[in-house]
């Protein structure tokens, strides 16, 4: 093979690796799939080739650079409509969308019909580009660019919160993240790569065609993606050399004819493509967490006893001692360091504060379901360093409850007064920013994310999960990861599972999960601390564990509010207790008044 | 652009009756497959091109009788369908429920696999003819009042909406169909009740693929076989599977289809022609975009996720 032959090979390579690495950011990371990305090369591609054909003096550095910034916004705007959807349905908004933009430049006369866009010069900084020696260079750097800017995103606090988004959306934002804006952003930023790689793709060809940017172009790319792992960008270019190089490899080593070449080619890519699926499902390359949970799956199907008979040790004997001999001051000193930076943080309300304080107040919060009463008019307060247990029967709405508080549901009356601050309208993660956070009665841990990555998303004020310094102010970023990393850790010895910070969240048991949940809420050091059913699903022992460190959370002067069946727990943590009953508070008190109430007890608390 | 008369409308009324009976014919059969197994089937595509293929071949090389033909053309695709869910689907299923992986995008992607395959050894192995005819079928016009229709039409029409009603009543009124319908529901409860959901799967999968193999069949017939014909009406059994819902019955899913292949013919009274197509998907992506959070519980039914949105 001649040297101009192999780098045009190598210049198709580059146009892919655009398309598949920005995909991978979309896809792998943040968990948007979607058949659409040939869709926004075309955006790229045909507007580059109609400037540059159609406005004098028009460079093709200047039109590729209009063609980027056009898919991008064309990237937002469908980003809008599909921020709430499952990916099934993503998966069909963005086959419309495929359909729909590849679809109008054939019904549009003067984008060239069926045939396209043709005989399209392009040179850059002096040099002609229609030779595979001229391209190669100039394709080289922009795709290095692209490689650069997709690894900070991904490798970056940022991509962990992609990461969070791509393994549950409703915790993402229920630990302060917007996830919205996210994926907003993330839909923009691929959708312009892939509208830079649409526009390489017309500057390689000279031509501007529907068929360059078809379902099959955008299908393939997110079998390369998957090939190469989820969430690993350099496998992504493996998966492109894969499909893209075996077509020399039939054409000329094998040498079939060229037709048949090209369609042996794609044969084998698929083949290729479901024996990866079948033998390594996660892909050939997958990213570090994903592959240690597969080790840890493996292991745990070979050995079936049970995965560890482990309990954590949050320096239990050291607690005992302090609840005997220490008051309760001196038991802020044995709380990890973590504690200490809260107290000490700008966060002016929360130094000085008197424990008794009322944190939050709900005056008439109402919420109807068609015809159903959720919440009847609810008033509660929550005061600082006290747990408030919130019980009742199944159905009496005291999850709904939390999801009212949180912004989850948007109540139909009433209001929710955080430091002063009617709260009622804002989002989950607005709530969380302002200092009250939840956690999940099925805790809803980031599986494919280790341990210390979940807790990590849970720091709040992190400058890398914005673009900005993220790309501006490196060091900072870095410098403030370090400390966040610190914190996490600290959090993790608090709940006692600093030994597991490196495992995947998915390969622990429940009641391990549910400390590391415990350490992620608490990591956002929210004032207010929602905990729904703390002490569920798990066994005696753990339930020990679990109410000894809400104990000490009551005791570092945070707000807790609890939902709770087991009425052993509630009687040992609870300062006071609302009962709620179809949606409405029918009573409060401490535990041992509502237990004395004879209607309750006989209801509700069963008589002894 | 037409103008707006009466005997046009009914002109484009007839289009759209035998379009629209097409697309409910692939929305059907799609959406059962879809419905119960919950395999995101793009692979749909190739069990309907098979068939027009294995017609062509039947039809125009050996002279079989049309009808037999497309018997033995409809089940080439059950067949090839139900081959797909043995040897594919169902291991890549249970290899990503064991590691924890979204089933829903590892089906996606192998399907893809499936049509990538599917679509070019058929190219290669056609690679001298850009498109087969399929005989064997004496077509002709015939005048209705101010509209023309085909006796084609009138066949595909007939045989489809035969099918239909086939398949609901199949659906509604045996043992086969509620064993269907409970795995549709939930298919670990239905093990629980002896009722093996992967072999329910395969016979959906047969069922379906042979209702792609008649929609090719005709289409083919219609036009010419060729190796991409697979992938347009895919797309339509998509919208209309998924617009009609999941666990509709094949009636309400292939009215739909129907009212879809109506709205594109008639779209032509005030859009150019070549636009047609789009209005489908611009309807779509209105749909979806439009589309309320409260469809959670189909979504979930789909994605076998057991995590429900908000806990309570």
């Amino acid at each position: 093979m001649d040297a101009n032959l192999i780098l045009s090979y190598l210049d198709q390579v580059l146009v892919f690796v655009v398309f598949a690495v920005s995909l991978n950011l979309l896809q792998g990371y943040a968990g948007q799939v979607s058949v659409a990305h040939a869709a926004f090369g075309a955006v790229g591609g045909y507007t580059l080739g109609y400037l540059v054909l159609n406005v004098a003096h028009m460079s093709t550095l200047e039109a590729l650079l209009i063609g980027t910034l056009g898919a991008a916004l064309v990237g937002v705007l469908v980003a809008i409509p599909a921020l709430r959807l499952t990916s099934e349905w993503l998966i069909l908004l963005t086959l419309a969308v495929q359909t729909i933009i590849v679809s109008l430049p054939t019904t549009i006369s003067w984008l060239g019909g069926t045939y396209g866009l043709q005989n399209i010069p392009s040179s850059a900084f002096g040099h002609d580009l229609a030779e595979p020696t001229s391209i190669f260079p100039f394709f080289l750097v922009l795709t290095v660019i692209v490689y650069a800017i997709c690894f900070r995103f991904g490798e970056s606090p940022y991509g962990r919160v992609l990461r969070g988004i791509r393994e549950d959306e409703i915790a993402c934002r229920s630990l302060g993240k917007n996830v919205f804006l996210y994926k907003t952003v993330i839909f923009g930023v691929t959708a312009g790569m892939a509208g830079l790689a649409g526009a390489m793709q017309v500057v390689n060809n000279t031509v501007a065609s529907p068929a360059l940017f078809d379902f099959n172009q955008s299908s393939t790319m997110v079998a390369m993606v998957v090939i190469g792992g989820a969430g690993n960008l350099i496998g992504s270019i493996i998966g492109v050399l894969a499909l893209v190089l075996m077509g020399p490899i039939f054409e000329h080593v094998l040498n079939f004819g060229a037709d048949a070449a090209a369609l042996w080619r794609l044969i084998a890519f698929g083949v290729v493509l479901i024996v990866v699926l079948m033998v390594r499902p996660a892909g050939l390359f997958p990213d570090k967490v994903t592959r240690r949970l597969g080790k840890t799956l493996d292991r745990l199907k070979k050995q079936p006893e049970p995965p560890s008979d482990f309990i954590p040790k949050p320096d239990l004997e050291e607690m005992h001692v302090i609840e005997d001999h220490l008051s309760a001051a001196d038991k802020v000193t044995v709380m990890p360091r973590a504690v200490a930076i809260t107290e000490a943080s700008a966060n002016g309300t929360t130094s000085g504060a008197a424990a008794g304080d009322i944190v939050l107040t709900v005056k008439g919060i109402t919420k109807r379901f068609g015809g159903i009463t959720a919440a009847e008019n609810l008033d509660m307060q929550l005061r600082r360093g006290t747990i408030t247990a919130l019980v009742g029967p199944n159905g009496a709405g005291k999850t709904t409850v939390f999801n009212l508080l949180t912004g989850a549901i948007a109540p139909d009356a009433g209001e929710v007064i955080l430091g002063g601050e009617n709260i009622v309208g804002l989002t989950p993660d607005k709530v969380a920013n302002r200092g009250m956070a939840r956690s999940f009665q099925n805790v809803r841990v980031f599986p494919r994310m280790s341990v210390l990555e979940n807790v990590m998303l849970g720091v709040q004020h992190q400058p890398g999960e914005h673009v900005g310094p993220l790309f501006l102010n490196i060091p900072r970023v870095q410098k403030v990861e370090k400390e966040v990393r610190e914190r996490a850790r600290e959090w993790l010895t608090f709940v006692g599972m600093a030994d597991f910070a490196d495992a995947p969240a998915g390969s622990l048991a429940f009641g391990q999960q549910k400390l590391v949940a415990l350490a992620r809420v608490l990591s956002t050091e929210a004032e207010v601390l929602l905990l729904d059913e703390p002490a569920s699903g798990i066994d005696f022992q753990w339930v020990n564990v679990m109410l000894q460190l809400i104990e000490q959370i009551r005791a570092q002067g945070r707000t807790v509010c609890i939902v709770e069946h087991n009425l052993h727990v509630v009687e040992r943590l609870a300062d006071h207790t609302y009962f709620m009953e179809l949606g409405r508070i029918t009573a409060q008190g401490s535990f041992a008044e509502l237990t004395t109430d004879k209607r309750l007890a006989e209801a509700y608390f069963g008589t002894a | 652009m037409q103008g707006l008369n009466f005997a046009n409308f009914l002109q484009l009324a007839v289009n759209g009756l035998s379009n629209g009976t097409a697309y409910a014919l692939i929305g059907v059969g799609f959406g059962l497959i879809l419905g119960v197994s919950g395999r995101f089937h793009i692979a749909f595509a190739i069990t309907y091109t098979l068939a027009a293929y294995v017609m062509a071949m039947l039809t125009t090389w050996y002279g079989w009788n049309f009808w037999l033909a497309m018997l033995a053309s409809a089940l080439a695709a059950a067949i090839l369908g139900a081959l797909m869910e043995r040897l594919v689907y169902l291991p890549l299923s249970l290899r990503a429920l064991s590691v924890g992986s979204d089933p829903l995008l590892v089906m996606f992607v192998a399907s893809l696999g499936l049509v990538v395959i599917g679509r070019n050894a058929i190219a290669l192995a056609f690679l001298s003819q850009t498109s087969v005819n399929i005989s064997g079928f004496a077509n002709s016009g015939q005048n209705v009042g101010p509209v023309t229709i085909t006796t084609l039409n009138m066949t595909l029409v007939a045989t489809s909406w035969a099918l239909i009603f086939l398949l609901t009543a199949v659906l509604n009124y045996t043992a086969l169909g509620r064993m269907v319908r409970a795995v549709r529901a939930n298919w670990e409860m239905s093990l629980c009740i002896g009722i093996d959901p992967s072999v329910i799967f395969v016979v959906v999968f047969a069922i379906g693929s042979f209702l792609s193999g008649v929609a090719g069949v005709f289409q083919g017939t219609l036009t010419s076989a060729t190796p991409d014909m697979g992938l347009p009406p895919l797309f339509y059994a998509l919208v209309v599977a998924f617009v009609a819902g999941l666990t509709s019955s094949p009636i309400r899913v292939a009215l739909l289809g129907l009212a879809f292949g109506e709205l594109e013919a008639l779209s032509s009274l005030f859009l150019p022609t070549q636009f047609a197509p789009l209005v489908v998907f611009a309807i779509l992506f209105i749909y979806v975009a439009m589309r309320p959070v409260k469809l959670a519980d189909l979504r979930r039914s789909l994605s076998r996720r057991k995590s429900p949105a908000i806990p309570g």
